[in-house]
């Protein structure tokens, strides 16, 4: 039996390389969570019936199926249908687009707390609809909504656990905690630095959006 | 396209619902005119303005900007809303700019102005305002009166042909009134097509060449200063011009 500090030392090279796939896979997915649900929200609150509808239709899928779930159909349903997915795709797919239906909720939120004022102040001026929403009304709602982000986005460092406790088996800072307690049976120990790991992460974003925060706020 | 009227307004309806908001208007602007709109308040002129430039559709009746149809949808209404400035009562200036990016942002944005050209400009249109020194601040450092400044500059740096004024003063405190008619002033001495929905009937009386009263959706009455005020014609607008001057 080795100490809580010896265990990290002698097994630092799993944890470490786990720990840098949880992060690619949380830095990736948050970039295409982002973009995509940019994108959703803008589609839900453009003037066009058909993209509200599409953009409704993604919200909701993706909000009400368990990430579990989307990520067996990613991996295992794919592969079974022919498409030759890896585990990097289908995790990084399933946790981005998952977690971009909450953003294009969040952001559309935010989106309605712009005035109308805005937007006619923007139309007037000669802009057109396309161009208001990406100067005016989603730079607008994304300060106002920094906060949800940041629990959005914590949320979904937590729920990267899933992907490495799921069958896509990424080789993420759990699985490689997991393998570490088999070898060493001392769970409290591995488990500790595994939650370390998160802790690290996850207060890093905090941090950000903090920051992110106070240098973007609006005042009225 | 040099003859004509500016802006051209021929039975224009349009309703909310089965309010009628706009019934049967008729209103013909020439260029350089400066035009004041007046009424009791919901009886249109809001929606008569926003017709103009096509944030509002309208049910019947053709709208025409110098000479050219006002259609709410398609993509012919941007050019057309490029030449028309627009300035509202609670200023809606960008929150997240500066006012030198609220200025430069329709020139850089819709114009093919380059970025210097159009700060220089900004910072000229600043000035004729009376507030270069605030270039770089944002909106909510500055008072009511001086936001209603940028807002007016913001409107002027495309260039409008025509610029409308929604009750541009009436969310100003009294002694920051004076500064935005001010400049509203010099903009028709300038010679700039204007319409202005307002109750400062002082300004009317003083630097208008029209004022058109409306009420309940209609014009009811239309005429110089010196005939609106000293000869009044109709009962509601007589009871409108007792009630705003005795008050
Ligand atoms: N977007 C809208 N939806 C429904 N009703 C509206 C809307 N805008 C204005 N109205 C109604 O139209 C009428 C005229 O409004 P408005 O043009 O703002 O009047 P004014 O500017 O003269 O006060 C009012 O009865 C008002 O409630
Ligand atoms: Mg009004």
């Amino acid at each position: 039996m080795s100490g809580l500090w010896e265990v990290l030392t002698e097994h630092l090279p799993e944890f470490s390389s786990g720990f840098f796939v949880t992060f690619r896979l949380v830095a990736i997915s948050f970039v295409i969570a982002m973009v995509v649900g940019t994108l959703v929200a803008a589609m839900r609150v453009a003037p066009v019936r058909w993209l509200n509808v599409v953009g409704g239709v993604y919200v909701e899928f993706f909000r009400n199926i368990p990430l579990l779930v989307l990520l067996i159909i990613a991996f295992a349903g794919l592969r079974r249908a022919g498409v030759p997915i890896n585990g990097w795709v289908a995790g990084i797919g399933s946790l981005g687009l998952y977690t971009a239906s909450y953003i294009a909720e969040a952001l559309r939120s935010g989106v309605f707390a712009v005035g109308r004022g805005q937007i006619d102040a923007a139309l007037s001026l000669g802009l057109s609809y396309p161009r208001t929403l990406r100067r005016i009304v989603l730079p607008q709602a994304f300060r106002t909504v920094i906060p949800a982000l940041a629990s959005l986005i914590i949320a979904m460092i937590k729920n990267s656990a899933i992907v490495g406790a799921s069958i896509v088996a990424l080789p993420d800072l759990l699985k490689e905690s997991r393998q570490v307690q088999a070898e060493t049976f001392q769970t409290n120990e591995v488990f500790f630095w595994a939650a370390v790991g998160y802790l690290v992460l996850t207060l890093t974003a905090t941090l950000a959006f903090r920051y992110f925060e106070s240098r973007f706020q609006i005042r009225r | 396209m040099q003859d004509g009227h500016l802006v051209q307004l021929d039975s224009v309806r349009k309703s909310f619902g089965d309010n009628l908001v706009l019934d049967d208007i008729d209103l013909s602007i020439d260029r350089g005119a400066a035009i004041v709109v007046a009424g009791p308040s919901g009886s249109g002129k809001s929606t008569m303005l926003r017709c103009i430039n096509g944030l509002e559709s309208i049910e019947s009746g053709t709208i025409r900007f110098d000479g050219r149809p006002v259609k709410s949808s398609g993509r012919e209404i941007y050019g057309i809303r490029a030449q028309i400035g627009m300035v509202f009562q609670q200023f809606n200036l960008f929150p997240h700019m500066t006012v030198l990016q609220n200025i430069t942002l329709a020139p850089l944005e819709v114009g093919d102005a380059g970025r210097e050209p159009s700060e220089r400009r900004a910072r000229d249109l600043l000035e004729r305002v009376g507030i270069p020194e605030k270039a770089g601040d944002y909106p909510a450092d500055l008072s009511g009166g001086q936001q209603q400044r940028v807002a007016i500059a913001r409107a002027l740096a495309v260039e409008p042909k025509l610029m409308l004024f929604d009750e541009p003063t009436s969310a100003l405190d009294p002694e920051m009134i004076r500064e935005v008619l001010d400049v509203m002033r010099d903009l028709a001495r300038e010679g700039m097509t204007m319409i202005v929905v307002t109750h400062e009937m002082g300004f009317a009386r003083e630097v208008c060449d029209r004022i058109v009263f409306i009420d309940e959706g209609q014009i009811v009455e239309q005429g110089t200063p010196d005939e609106f005020f000293n000869h009044t014609q109709s009962e509601r607008a007589k009871e409108f011009v007792d009630k705003i001057i005795h008050h």
